[in-house]
């Protein structure tokens, strides 16, 4: 396609001279291969899509329009309409994802109001059913300190700003909600005793002031003409010598507050306190309206009673017994009251329905007896770690397997064995028989391999630490598992054991941080299952510097996870693998220092120590860090040696597997800022070659496989994004003989470099490389644009040998000419119009088909598909006809046969002539 | 079904010719026919006469694949070295016809076993093989014989590697 297409654009001629040189078939495949994208009644057969909008940080019942929603703004800085029966967005918006796009305010009224930003803010109309937006006006204050702790909120049609200024005074400004006119400019109220743990209840302010021990509690109504401050000593309401306020997580009714575990009211300027008792200190509570009288919900996670909810009349103070459950089968880490709604039935029942999101990040929309209407799962909207786990395949497929592995054993011994497992097939097909179709059809699809392995589990690992098992093909979660000390902002995954090895499980593993500690935290479980295996969860008692994966299996298949840690020391697990260590070597790139080591990993009999070997320092004279780090897929296979010139001859390609490629930026007194590329042998510590960017910044998205890299940077001097691209190469001549062991530490040569840079006219926000099993298939690229497109790229439009007026020989080779702009055509956009909103990561894996590469990208929203860079060539088409050709072979067989009967009969009736 | 013919006609045919042949054969020569003179001579010249014929026609049949020779030059010339389905089908014509006619040697030589037999059989199949030897060298020009270690590359054993790797950024 890109052949024609370049060649299209001189002129017609240039196309005929070109249609000439270059070889019909050729042009004949790329007529046919026109378009990578798919028919419209292809949409949502081999994709999916789910759209999150993270952890919900205010959300409100919609009572106003006839469809019943939820009004939802998210710490993801998503405002989203929830069907309320469903759970599903009906409609959505994503601000941006920096401080401009803060949610500051949601407030339901006939419209939705929403206050975004921090100085200046944007104050929003949108509308109820359809989420457009009505309105819209800008506020930007004078002066920008204290704006941290203001507070919004909506009183009689009128927006309230609210500015503390610790230890001295509060600024309230007044607006019309939509015009954003200032009806009385801005009130100075003088309040010496205010501080960081005040609490807003609108419209009152609340603070605990004065030396320890002679406390008082303060409140004032900050929207009152006149100012009134309401003043008690702390001493009446609590018995503790500390005082601690909190907010109502949800307050519809009165203002309020909690004082140590205690309900105070604001009523007609008096502190009133309810005698209702808070039963656990972390209870979230909630203060709702309803048909008989306003309700106090509180609700916690019991450790032995699981989760509970309690509503006490705010009034009476008696317990509504009707609302109140504990439910050991629901797993809600410290839930929160995100909103209740509560009405009544005829039958003078209440009936409440209650929005919670725990720590987890997942809400749950809980009806009368805890019956779960829904869940979101909305951790997954920050995904940081995703592993593509191979199913198990079927107890008989596995016997039939196993019958072949043994080599050992006479022929009567494998005729007996060839006996038992036909034997077995028979009962199976006996025992299917028998239980017949209706049983089947109910239950869903065992979790066992197809036959092109194109199911997978995928092994999703979430900002909150929560890791979760999801199918491939239908996007379902199978199993979660919370885990809530895990801190996986440098996390890693590693499949240690495929499911390939029968008796034993699969076999997975986090490596992330304690929570708190920052001491190394293993989660090991089994990835179909979700089930905890082997070390389950391990706290070490110390921080880790890197880890890896040992490439030698033990004999139960389970492949050594090596930790060095901070102190250089070297920890295998499972202990019993470490006389497997030899010839491993490890790297580590400090961030700061930029200052990268190699450690040689050596077992001396007892265990195994990790001794320096090498250091390079790329700090470039202290001023550049090291942002990215990435080598070779560990699974890589590399199908073809080198790459065949027209004149048949081989250029070899550089296939140093120990190569990693180390992205490092930083500023520079000449060129503003420099971004350096260093290509580093991972066990020799040699550098193979080193590119400098200058007014580059943000090195971004390295790409690394086979011979080639590719790295994505901004270009300061144009504003725009590049991407460099690099393919290593021996020359004519290989260094080592076909089929020898690679080694770094055999002599350094420097491989022939090519490299080219081209311009992405978009902004790229994720990439990745399509991954097969053999690697016979083409490479593609995968960008994700922050448009929200992923468009797949052939690397032979990113290819260094492209030259700029090719020659005869390089045009032979059908290489295309360089364009320094790369081509993003609409038709290479593999989610067609699914937009994907923030996108942070695409994960590929390959499949048992060589031809189909699958692929995650994830970010606020999930998108599953699968790729084939070469065309489907090992897979007849999706609307292959079978009815028509087995019509035909059908009828062919009739003909002949027919045939055969005529002809005899002419025969019969010659002869009798 | 010929069976059954057969039978048939054994069943109801009335064999007529028998019974003249019989007659034919014992009908006496006619008078003044002598069988026996000049027979011996006729025979001897018309035999060495048909021998003389039979080589030359043999060696015509041994000499045929030399004489192809300029005429495959010329197609191979007219068919260029673009790899499309004309020249490729003349190539294969070119290799296939040779080696055939070299399979079938026997059979061609078979009815005369004379004294020059040997050398024709030869040079029959020298013809051949230069003949064979010619669309080789068209193939070759033609860049169809796998002789550049381009089209073993496929085959190559993948490489190994000697030293194993990990590590990255650091995780503190």
């Amino acid at each position: 396609m890109g052949n024609l297409s370049i060649n299209l654009k001189p002129n017609f001629m240039g196309l005929l001279k070109c249609l000439n040189s270059i070889n019909w078939f050729i042009v004949f495949f790329s007529l046919i291969n026109l378009s990578m994208c798919i028919y419209e009644d292809q949409i949502g057969k081999f994709d999916w899509r789910q759209s999150y909008v993270g952890r919900i940080k205010f959300a409100q019942f919609d009572t106003v329009s006839t469809a019943r929603k939820i009004i939802v703004a998210t710490e993801e800085n998503v405002l989203a309409a929830l069907n309320l029966k469903t759970g599903q967005v009906v409609w959505r918006h994503v601000f941006e994802s920096t401080s401009s796009g803060n949610i500051q305010l949601l407030h339901l009224s006939d419209q939705i109001i929403t206050v975004t930003g921090s100085n200046p803010y944007l104050v929003r109309g949108w509308d109820l059913s359809t989420g457009v937006l009505i309105w819209e006006w800008g506020l930007t204050l004078q002066k920008n300190e204290h704006t941290d702790f203001s507070e919004w909120w909506v009183q009689n049609g009128l927006l309230v700003h609210m500015v503390p200024k610790f230890g001295s005074h509060i600024e309230v400004s007044v607006y019309n909600v939509a015009t954003g006119h200032n009806r009385g400019a801005t009130s100075k109220l003088p309040a010496v005793w205010i501080n960081e743990g005040c609490v807003l209840s609108p419209p009152y302010y609340t603070c605990i002031s004065g030396s320890p021990g002679n406390q008082l509690l303060l409140s004032m109504d900050v929207t009152s003409d006149a100012v009134q401050i309401i003043s008690k000593p702390l001493a009446e309401y609590t018995t503790a010598r500390n005082g601690n306020l909190n907010p109502f997580d949800t307050n519809t009714v009165i203002p309020g507050f909690l004082l140590n575990e205690k309900i105070i009211l604001i009523r007609g300027n008096k502190f009133e306190a309810i005698n209702i008792a808070i039963s656990e200190p972390s209870a979230s509570v909630a203060l709702v309206d309803s048909a008989s009288g306003p309700l106090v919900l509180q609700t916690w996670n019991d450790e032995a009673k699981g989760f509970t909810l309690m509503a006490h009349n705010l009034v009476s103070g008696q317990r509504v017994n009707e609302i109140g459950w504990s439910d050991r089968s629901l797993s809600i880490p410290e839930p929160e009251l995100s909103a209740v709604i509560c009405t009544k039935t005829a039958r003078e029942q209440h009936v409440c329905r209650i929005l919670v999101t725990a720590a987890d990040d997942a809400s749950h929309l809980i009806q009368q007896e805890g019956r779960v209407l829904w869940t979101r799962e909305e951790a997954l909207a920050n995904v940081v770690a995703v592993e593509f786990v191979d199913l198990p395949v079927s107890d008989l497929d596995a016997a039939i397997e196993s019958e072949f592995d043994q080599k050992e054993g006479s022929v009567l011994a494998a005729f007996t064995r060839r006996l038992q497992s036909q034997f077995q097939q028979l009962q199976g097909a006996v025992r299917a028989l028998l239980a017949g179709d209706a049983a089947a059809a109910d239950e869903p699809p065992p979790l066992v391999r197809d036959y092109f392995n194109l199911h997978k589990i995928m092994v999703l690992l979430t900002d909150t630490g929560k890791i979760f098992g999801m199918d491939n093909l239908s996007g379902e979660i199978l199993w979660k598992l919370y885990e809530p000390n895990l801190n996986t902002e440098a996390a890693v995954m590693f499949t240690r054991r495929s499911a390939r090895h029968p008796p034993h499980d699969a076999y997975l593993t986090v490596v992330g941080k304690h929570e708190e500690t920052g001491n190394g935290l293993i989660v090991s479980l089994n990835p179909i299952r979700g089930t905890p295996v082997g070390e389950q969860t391990l706290h070490l008692d110390v921080q880790i510097l890197q880890c890896a994966v040992l490439y030698k299996a033990d004999a139960q298949k389970l492949h050594a996870l090596i930790l060095l840690d901070k102190d250089e020391n070297v920890q295998i697990l499972p202990e019993s693998s470490a006389p497997l260590v030899e010839n491993m070597y490890m790297h580590v790139a400090d961030r700061s220092s930029a200052v990268v080591r190699g450690y040689a990993l050596r077992h001396d009999g007892e265990r195994v120590s990790a001794k320096n070997i090498w250091s390079v320092d790329l700090s470039g004279g202290g001023s550049q860090r090291v942002v990215w780090s990435v080598s070779k897929p560990a699974a890589e296979r590399i199908h073809s040696a080198g790459r065949v010139l027209p004149d048949r001859s081989v250029l070899y390609k550089h296939l140093n597997p120990n190569l990693v490629l180390l992205l490092t930026e930083g500023p520079d007194p000449v060129h503003k800022d420099v971004v350096v590329a260093t290509c580093v042998d991972g066990v020799s510590g040699g550098v193979l070659s080193a590119h400098v960017h200058r007014r580059a910044r943000r090195p971004a998205l390295p790409l690394h496989s086979e011979h080639f890299l590719a790295y994505l940077y901004y270009n300061d001097k144009q504003r725009r994004h590049e991407i460099a691209t690099l393919e290593l190469y021996e020359g004519p001549e290989r260094w080592v003989p076909a089929g020898a062991a690679f080694s770094s530490l055999r002599g350094a040569r420097a491989p022939h470099v090519q490299r080219h840079a081209y311009i992405v006219p978009a902004a790229p926000a994720a990439a990745a490389l399509s991954a097969t099993e053999r690697s016979l298939t083409d490479k593609h690229v995968l960008l994700a644009l922050s448009t929200g497109a992923i468009v797949e790229l052939p690397w032979a439009l990113l290819e260094p040998r492209r030259a700029l007026s090719p020659a005869g020989e390089a045009r032979e080779e059908g290489l295309v000419p360089y364009a320094p702009e790369l081509p993003l055509p609409a038709e290479a956009v593999v989610n067609y119009n699914a937009t994907l909103l923030r996108l942070t990561r695409i994960h590929t894996a390959p499949s048992g088909l060589e031809s189909t590469s699958l692929v995650l990208a994830t970010g606020l929203d999930l998108f599953y598909t699968r790729i084939a860079p070469s065309k489907t060539f090992d897979l007849l088409k999706d609307d292959f006809d079978y009815y028509l050709i087995s019509v035909v072979l059908a009828a062919l067989v009739l003909a002949t046969y027919s045939t055969k009967y005529f002809a005899a009969r002419k025969m019969l009736k010659m002869a009798w002539k | 079904m010929s069976q059954l013919k057969s039978n048939k006609k054994l069943k109801w045919a009335l064999d007529f010719n028998q019974k003249n042949k019989q007659l034919s054969t014992e009908l006496p020569s006619p008078p003044g026919y002598s069988q026996s003179s000049n027979a011996n001579y006729a025979e001897s010249s018309k035999d060495s006469d048909s021998n003389l014929l039979l080589i030359k026609k043999l060696w015509d049949v041994a000499l045929g694949p030399l004489k192809q020779v300029p005429m495959n030059l010329f197609i191979m010339y007219m068919a260029g070295n673009s790899i499309s389905i004309f020249p490729i089908m003349m190539v294969g014509m070119l290799i296939v016809r040779p080696v055939k006619a070299l399979f079938a040697t026997q059979s061609t030589f078979k009815m005369v076993e004379g004294t020059q037999a040997i050398g024709q059989k030869i040079v029959y199949c020298i013809g051949n093989i230069v003949n064979i030897l010619l669309a080789l060298y068209k193939c070759q020009s033609m860049g169809l014989l796998p002789t550049h270690s381009s089209d073993w590359l496929a085959f190559e054993e993948p490489q190994t590697r000697l030293e194993h790797i990990g590590g990255g950024l650091s995780l503190i």
